[in-house]
C-alpha cells in the first residue's frame, strides 16, 4: 500500500541552469534551452513512506561503514513486502550517511547451498539487482516461543504456512560506499535508483 | 534567398575566408566552416565484421560487443518476466502470439505486440515505463571497460574512472561513452548507425551547424583568437557525388545556440577556454531533437588541415543526463526503437545516472550531468550574418511534433524528480498507441492483447495518430473522411 503525503512545496527548476555565463561578451537572444524547466507543482502529492513505529527499525553501526539493519514486526503480509521495506531502508540509510551505494554483505554458512552471484556473463552492468538482496529470517510460528532462523542460502524453503508468524525480524549487513559505483559487482546497490524503485511500494510492517 | 549561392568574391577576400593562401603574419583573418559530421565522441575498438558466438565485433572498447537487448526469445522471457504481475499465459503469447501465421504482415505485427509489451515493464501494471524509467527494474548494460577514450578533463584532476586520450593526455572526463559506448547503434567503425543518421539528416536539411574562427595574428597560429558555433538556418550545399561543396556562404544565428568563445591557435590546433555554458546545437536526426545542447564547462578543440580546407574537432561538457535521456528514447516510440535496435532504454536511463559524474547539486547531493565529447568534421564555408535577426525555422508539422515531444520529456524528468508516475502525453506514440490498433485487426488472439497489454488512453478527440488527426481511444480518427496513419 503506498500513502501519499501533500506537500506544498514547489521544488527548484531542474534540468538547465537559470542563468547563463558566456564567455567573451553577452550573447544575442541566447537563452538557456536544455531541459524544460519543469518542477512539482505546488500542490503535488509526493510519494513519502510513513514513519515506522517505535521498535521496528534498528539500526546498529558496525566496523567502518558497515551497518547492521533489522526489520521486525508481529503482522507478517509477503515475505517480498517487507524484505523490500528492509532494501529502502538501507537505500534510505545509505543517502543519510551521505553516502550513494552500499555492498550487501551475504550471511552465508557452512553447508549453504544456494550459488553466489557473479558478475554478468554478458559483461552488462547494473545499479542494483533486487533479486541478490537476500536478508536473513527469524521467526516465531504457530505460538512456539522459540525463535526459528531460516537463511535464503540454505536451500531450505520459506516456512510453508508464512499466516501462523507471530513475530519476525529480518536483517541485512551493508556497507556505504560514496563515489563511482560498481556496477559489475553482483552485491551493489544504487541507493538513490533503489529508494525511487522501492518508494511507491513499501510501508513498515506492524 | 541569400544562401545557396556562390559568392562573387575576389581572390583576396577567399584567402582571407578560407585561408587557402594565407596571409601574412598580423593581419585580420577569418575562416568559416559547415559541420558535416556530428557524433558522440565514442572510440571503436573492434574488428569490423568479426563476430564471436552471439557477439558482434568484441573488442578492447566492449569484450562482448555491442549490447545486443531482446534479440532472443530467451532475452525476451527474461525481461518480460521481471514483471511479477505477468502472467506465463500473458509472457507465452507476447513471444508467439496465437494465429501469426493467419497474419499477412506478421513479422511487423509481432514487433509491434513486443514493443507494446516492452513499454510497461514497471512495478505494476499502468505504469508507462519510458516516461517513468526509474519505476522499472534495471536490465543491465554492457558499458566501455576500456581505459582510452577521447575528450576532455573537463574538471582538471586525473581520476581512477578518468580515460586516458589516444595522444596520452591523463584525466580524459567522457562518462558518456562509458555509459553509452557498447549500445548498438551507437557503436561502430564510423558506421553506428545512428551516426549515420545524424549525417544524413544534417545534409539533407535537419539542421545546420557552421563555426567561424577569426583572429589577427596567423590562422594556424594565433594566440589570441575567436571561435564562434551556431545554428545557421541554410541548408548544407552537397556536391555532385554527395559531399560538402565547398565555399557556400551560411548564415550563423546568434541565438540560443550560438557561442563565442576565446581561443589559441598553435599548428593548426584550436583550443578553446572552457566557458560555464556552451551553446551549440544538439545531435539530432529529427526535428523534435533538435535545440541547444547546452554543455556545462564547456570546451572546443579544432584541427584544422594545412590547407585550410577542413577539419576535425572535439566539443565537450557536462550534458544534463535527463535532457541526454529523453532526447535519445522519446522522440518516436521507444518500444520498437529497442525491439528493432536491440537497445534497451531503461538500462541506458540507468547507466546514465549511474555514470553521472558532474554539474553536482549541493542542496540534493546529485550529479545532474554526465561528462561527454562530441566529435565533428567541417568543410570550408563562408559564415556570414543574417541581414535581420530570425528565429529557427519550424514547419508546421514539425510544431506539433516537437510540442509533443516537448511534453513527454517534461513529464519524464518530472517523474524522474517527484517519483510520481507520468502519463504519455497525447501527440505521442509510446506502446505503438494507436498503430497496433491498426495493425493487429486480422490477428485471432487480438482480443487477448488488446485487452492485456497496456497502453495510454485518452479521451476521444484527445489522442493523436501519426498525422496528427484526432483519435478516440481505439485508434479511430474522429473525422471519418480522413484515413488514419502516418503522413
Amino acid at each position: 500500500m503506498n500513502r501519499n503525503l501533500g506537500i506544498g512545496l514547489t521544488l527548484a527548476a531542474l534540468g538547465a541552469a537559470a542563468s547563463v555565463s558566456f564567455a567573451v561578451d553577452a550573447q544575442p537572444g541566447a537563452a538557456p534551452t536544455s531541459a524544460p524547466a519543469n518542477p512539482a507543482q505546488a500542490g503535488d502529492v509526493l510519494p513519502m513512506v510513513p514513519l515506522a513505529k517505535p521498535g521496528v527499525v534498528t539500526v546498529q553501526k558496525r566496523d567502518g561503514d558497515r551497518f547492521h539493519l533489522v526489520v521486525a514486526g508481529h503482522k507478517f503480509n509477503t515475505r517480498a513486502e517487507i524484505e523490500k521495506y528492509l532494501a529502502y531502508r538501507a537505500a534510505e540509510l545509505t543517502l543519510e550517511q551521505k553516502a550513494s551505494w552500499f555492498t550487501f554483505i551475504e550471511a552465508r554458512s557452512k553447508g549453504d547451498t544456494a550459488p553466489e552471484p557473479r558478475s554478468d556473463p554478458t559483461g552488462r552492468r547494473y545499479s542494483f539487482r533486487m533479486d541478490y538482496f537476500r536478508p536473513a529470517w527469524r521467526y516465531k510460528a504457530g505460538g512456539a516461543p522459540a525463535w526459528v532462523s531460516w537463511s535464503p542460502f540454505s536451500g531450505a524453503a520459506f516456512i510453508a504456512d508464512p499466516k501462523g508468524i507471530t513475530d519476525f525480524e529480518v536483517s541485512a549487513d551493508i556497507v556505504l560506499h560514496k563515489g563511482a559505483m560498481d556496477g559489475a559487482d553482483p552485491l551493489a546497490f544504487e541507493a538513490q535508483a533503489v529508494a525511487d524503485l522501492l518508494i511507491n511500494q513499501v510501508s513498515p510492517p506492524e | 534567398m541569400m544562401l545557396k549561392r556562390r559568392l562573387m568574391i575576389c581572390g583576396a577576400a577567399v584567402a582571407l575566408s578560407t585561408g587557402v593562401a594565407a596571409p601574412a603574419a598580423a593581419e585580420p583573418w577569418v575562416r568559416g566552416y559547415v559541420v558535416n559530421t556530428y557524433a558522440y565522441a565514442f572510440r571503436y575498438g573492434g574488428r569490423p565484421g568479426f563476430t564471436r558466438g552471439s557477439e558482434i565485433e568484441p573488442g578492447v572498447d566492449c569484450p562482448h560487443g555491442r549490447s545486443s537487448h531482446f534479440t532472443t526469445d530467451a532475452q525476451l522471457r527474461i525481461a518480460l518476466g521481471r514483471q511479477k504481475w505477468r502472467s506465463q499465459q500473458e509472457i507465452d503469447w507476447i513471444i508467439a502470439p496465437p494465429g501469426l501465421d493467419q497474419v499477412r504482415e506478421r513479422q511487423g505485427l509481432r514487433f509491434d505486440i513486443l514493443s507494446r509489451a516492452v513499454s510497461y515493464r514497471a512495478y505494476k501494471r499502468g505504469i508507462a515505463t519510458y516516461v517513468n524509467p526509474w519505476a522499472a527494474e534495471d536490465p543491465g548494460q554492457p558499458e566501455v571497460t576500456s581505459r582510452i577514450g577521447e575528450g576532455f578533463n573537463l574538471d582538471g584532476k586525473v581520476g581512477a574512472r578518468d580515460f586516458v586520450s589516444p595522444a596520452g593526455e591523463m584525466g580524459i572526463d567522457n562518462a558518456l561513452y562509458r555509459a553509452w559506448g557498447c549500445d548498438a547503434p551507437w557503436r561502430g567503425d564510423g558506421n553506428a548507425e545512428f551516426d549515420l543518421r545524424v549525417r544524413d539528416s544534417m545534409r539533407f536539411g535537419l539542421f545546420t551547424m557552421v563555426l567561424r574562427i577569426s583572429g589577427n595574428q596567423d590562422p594556424m597560429n594565433d594566440s589570441d583568437a575567436i571561435v564562434e558555433i551556431g545554428y545557421s538556418p541554410d541548408k548544407i550545399v552537397k556536391d555532385a557525388r554527395g559531399g560538402i561543396a565547398a565555399d557556400y556562404s551560411y548564415r550563423i544565428l546568434k541565438n540560443a545556440q550560438y557561442t563565442k568563445l576565446r581561443a589559441k591557435i598553435i599548428n593548426g590546433v584550436v583550443e578553446t577556454e572552457q566557458v560555464e555554458h556552451l551553446h551549440a546545437p544538439r545531435i539530432a536526426w529529427v526535428f523534435s531533437q533538435n535545440g541547444d545542447a547546452n554543455f556545462s564547462k564547456g570546451k572546443i578543440r579544432l584541427k584544422i588541415a594545412p590547407d585550410g580546407l577542413s577539419g576535425t574537432g572535439l566539443i565537450g561538457g557536462y550534458r544534463n543526463w535527463r535532457d541526454l535521456y529523453a532526447e535519445a528514447s522519446l522522440w518516436n516510440n521507444a518500444g520498437q526503437q529497442d525491439i528493432g535496435r536491440h537497445q534497451d532504454h531503461v538500462a541506458l536511463y540507468f547507466a546514465l545516472r549511474r555514470n553521472a559524474d558532474g554539474m553536482y547539486e549541493e542542496k540534493s547531493g546529485k550529479y545532474n550531468g554526465i561528462s561527454t565529447a562530441y566529435r565533428i568534421t567541417m568543410s570550408a564555408a563562408f559564415v556570414v550574418e543574417a541581414d535581420e535577426p530570425m528565429n529557427i525555422p519550424i514547419h508546421a508539422y514539425d510544431l506539433w511534433r516537437k510540442k509533443a515531444f516537448e511534453a513527454i520529456k517534461a513529464n519524464t524528468i518530472r517523474g524522474i524528480e517527484t517519483r510520481i508516475p507520468q502519463d504519455v502525453p497525447p501527440g505521442n506514440f509510446e506502446a505503438v498507441y494507436p498503430r497496433l490498433e491498426r495493425t493487429i485487426k486480422d490477428l485471432p488472439s487480438k482480443d487477448f492483447f488488446l485487452k492485456t497489454l497496456d497502453r495510454p488512453h485518452y479521451p476521444d478527440g484527445v489522442g493523436m495518430d501519426e498525422a496528427g488527426n484526432l483519435i478516440d481511444d481505439q485508434g479511430n480518427c474522429i473525422d471519418k473522411t480522413v484515413v488514419c496513419g502516418p503522413p
